[in-house]
């Protein structure tokens, strides 16, 4: 049977192509969505290596006085004074300075050379105590302490991401990292932490770097980030509190106050909207499709009603005939598959998108097919009920 | 070996019944050829229906070789037709999108036969009707006789002992029509298949055992 519908749908090649076609084109709708989700849930299963609940981010804007001077020491001044403040506080657990705040769009990339190639890692400049702050987890080695600001190279703690992707297997603690540049101190690691997934769980692991910032000893731009690690409970009341004790520090600096859930909450709004919106496009996509899919069938079977007349005179039973038209479409909709599987493989072999894994991509595949052969056979199921009730007597009559 | 004792055939609509069949009552024997005459609307077709399983009487019954098919469901009815019944058609009713021998097959898709076997089985029915060499044809490419020809081997494809034939000459050239005539009475006389056909052809009903006249629905000879 399987061989004789075959040559069926393969004769019926040009009265079938569009209905091949619709589902090829809803297939790779589906693809793109179910990869996005599962790209996104691949990501989100990994460890972020880092805790957010309970940490504050106080985004400080220097006062124009200072600013205008372009006194650094005096930035830093205040910067140490204000630490002092915000650590004397009550709810306060731990405080630290940093470049980037982890789930924020805003980040920081570096590109370095490692013996002769390229390694692209996310950078961020943080304090002494940004490692209790963040929750970060030390594999190897240890974190920043104050006397490394003095030392003839500069101190770097890397993740595990980078640590194998410039060492390997060997130990990176006391070794030299990357090859050295003119204007720089020759950066060493002094420690490993497990990997630092700074965009939060959506986006995929990749390398990262923390560079010292020292409040004794200044060495660029100051951190604008003051990361604050609140016993839990605090009540949100605190942030006023917080400003205000800020404020009395620093009277023409500004302060923002944006706890960490509410960034990530920000962040993932970011990511999931768009898959929200194409997920609910290709799911009014897939009903427009599927409608049409049973108006199609619909019309083919009753331009088909003589050709079931004969198969039920030739002895075929309703379960027969109901089985050959949901079998015809799935094998019409095996050729929609293929195709559109033909196109989308060429996303690996072409290398067109590289952050994605094998596994996303196999799922995405294996998700947009199961839509499909559902799809398709939910479709077909009520015409091919009603081909099954034609009968046979009328249908050999049938105009 | 087919039997019809009172068989009534009514059709209902919401404001008119009509008497497709009336109190029929007939006796065919094994490897008769019979034939059924009558003007047009008087039942012929509606008679080779109930025959062949294709519709079911409003009163009396139909049996096949002394068994009553009254209480038979879908799935043995569908056996029934697929193991003892051949049909050939006026239109033919050939699938214009499958080769010769893929329309030939078709009533073996319905029984438990590898593809060589029942590939096998297609091309001798079409040698059987004289049309082993186009067998890849498809049924627009062949003339109305061959089309006939071809419905003739998927009628005996299955090597029925009952063929049942609804006016096959009536599409065709009168020398075409001695040539599928000529094809059943063979099958008839070789095979003794038994052959029920609906003609109104006086010259094609001659040639067979004997003739079944029916008027407004009612058997009048």
């Amino acid at each position: 049977m399987t061989r004789h519908l075959l040559k069926l749908v393969w004769n019926r090649k040009r009265s079938n192509a569009l209905m091949i076609l619709e589902i090829c084109v809803s297939f790779l709708v589906v693809f793109v969505v179910a990869t996005m989700g599962l790209f996104l849930l691949d990501n989100y299963r990994v460890p972020l290596g880092f805790e957010w609940k309970d940490v504050w981010n106080v985004r400080m804007g220097v006062g124009r006085n200072e600013a205008n001077a372009g006194d650094a020491a005096a930035q830093q001044a205040t910067l140490a004074r204000l630490f002092q403040e915000v650590r004397s506080l009550e709810p306060v657990e731990a405080a630290a300075g940093s470049f980037v705040v982890p789930f924020d769009q805003g980040g920081w990339e570096g590109s370095y050379r490692v013996k002769g190639r390229n390694v692209d890692t996310g950078v961020d400049r943080a304090t002494v105590g940004f490692d209790k702050v963040m929750g970060l987890r030390l594999v190897a080695g240890r974190w920043f302490e104050e006397p490394d600001a003095t030392q003839s190279w500069e101190p770097v703690v890397i993740d595990q991401d980078l640590a194998r992707a410039v060492y390997g297997t060997a130990d990176p603690v006391g070794k030299a990292l990357f090859d050295p540049r003119p204007d720089e101190r020759p950066f060493r690691v002094v420690g490993v932490v497990s990997d630092f997934r700074k965009g939060g769980e959506l986006l995929p692991n990749d390398n990262f770097l923390f560079r010292f910032s020292s409040l004794d000893h200044p060495e660029g731009q100051a951190f604008r980030n003051l990361l604050i690690r609140v016993r839990p409970g605090t009540p949100p009341a605190f942030e006023e509190a917080l400003v205000k004790r800020m404020q009395g520090v620093a009277p023409d600096w500004s302060f923002e106050v944006r706890p960490l859930p509410q960034v990530r909450a920000t962040a993932f709004r970011f990511f999931l909207t768009p898959l929200i919106v194409a997920g609910t496009v290709a799911f009014f996509l897939l009903l427009m499709v599927g409608l049409g899919l049973i108006g199609v069938l619909w019309q083919n079977l009753l331009q088909r009603t003589r050709e079931i007349g004969l198969r039920r005179a030739a002895g075929a039973s309703r379960a027969s005939v109901h089985r050959q038209v949901l079998l015809e479409q799935l094998v019409l909709t095996s050729l929609g598959v293929l195709i559109g599987t033909l196109l989308v493989i060429q996303v690996p072999i072409l290398h067109l998108i590289g952050v994605l894994s094998s596994q996303v991509f196999t799922a995405g595949l294996l998700v947009a097919m199961a839509a499909m052969y559902l799809l398709s056979v939910l479709c077909a199921l009520y015409p091919s009920s009603l081909a099954a009730r034609v009968q046979p007597a009328e249908a050999l009559r049938y105009e | 070996m087919i039997h019809l004792q009172q068989v009534s055939k009514l059709y209902r609509t919401d404001r008119v019944e009509t008497t497709a069949l009336d109190n029929i009552n007939l006796e065919i024997g094994k490897g008769e050829f019979i034939s059924v005459m009558g003007p047009s609307g008087c039942g012929k077709s509606t008679l080779l229906n109930l025959m062949g399983l294709l519709d079911a009487p409003s009163s009396g019954s139909v049996a096949l070789d002394g068994k009553a098919i009254d209480r038979y469901g879908d799935r043995a009815l569908s056996r029934v037709r697929n193991e003892r019944i051949g049909f050939i058609f006026q239109q033919f009713h050939l699938v214009p999108d499958l080769s010769v021998v893929d329309n030939v097959e078709i009533p073996l898709l319905y029984r438990r036969m590898s593809n060589k076997e029942r590939r096998k089985a297609a091309l001798a029915a079409l040698d059987r009707v004289g049309l082993g060499s186009r067998t890849h044809h498809f049924p627009t490419q062949l003339s109305g006789g061959q089309q006939q020809r071809v419905a003739i081997a998927r009628a005996i494809v299955g090597r029925p002992n009952i063929l049942l034939a609804d006016e096959p000459t009536g599409n065709l050239d009168s020398q075409m029509g001695d040539e599928i005539m000529g094809i059943l009475e063979d099958l008839n006389q070789k095979e003794g298949t038994t052959i029920v056909m609906v003609t109104h052809d006086p010259r094609m009903a001659d040639k067979t055992h004997r003739v079944v006249r029916l008027f407004d629905g009612r058997q009048v000879q």
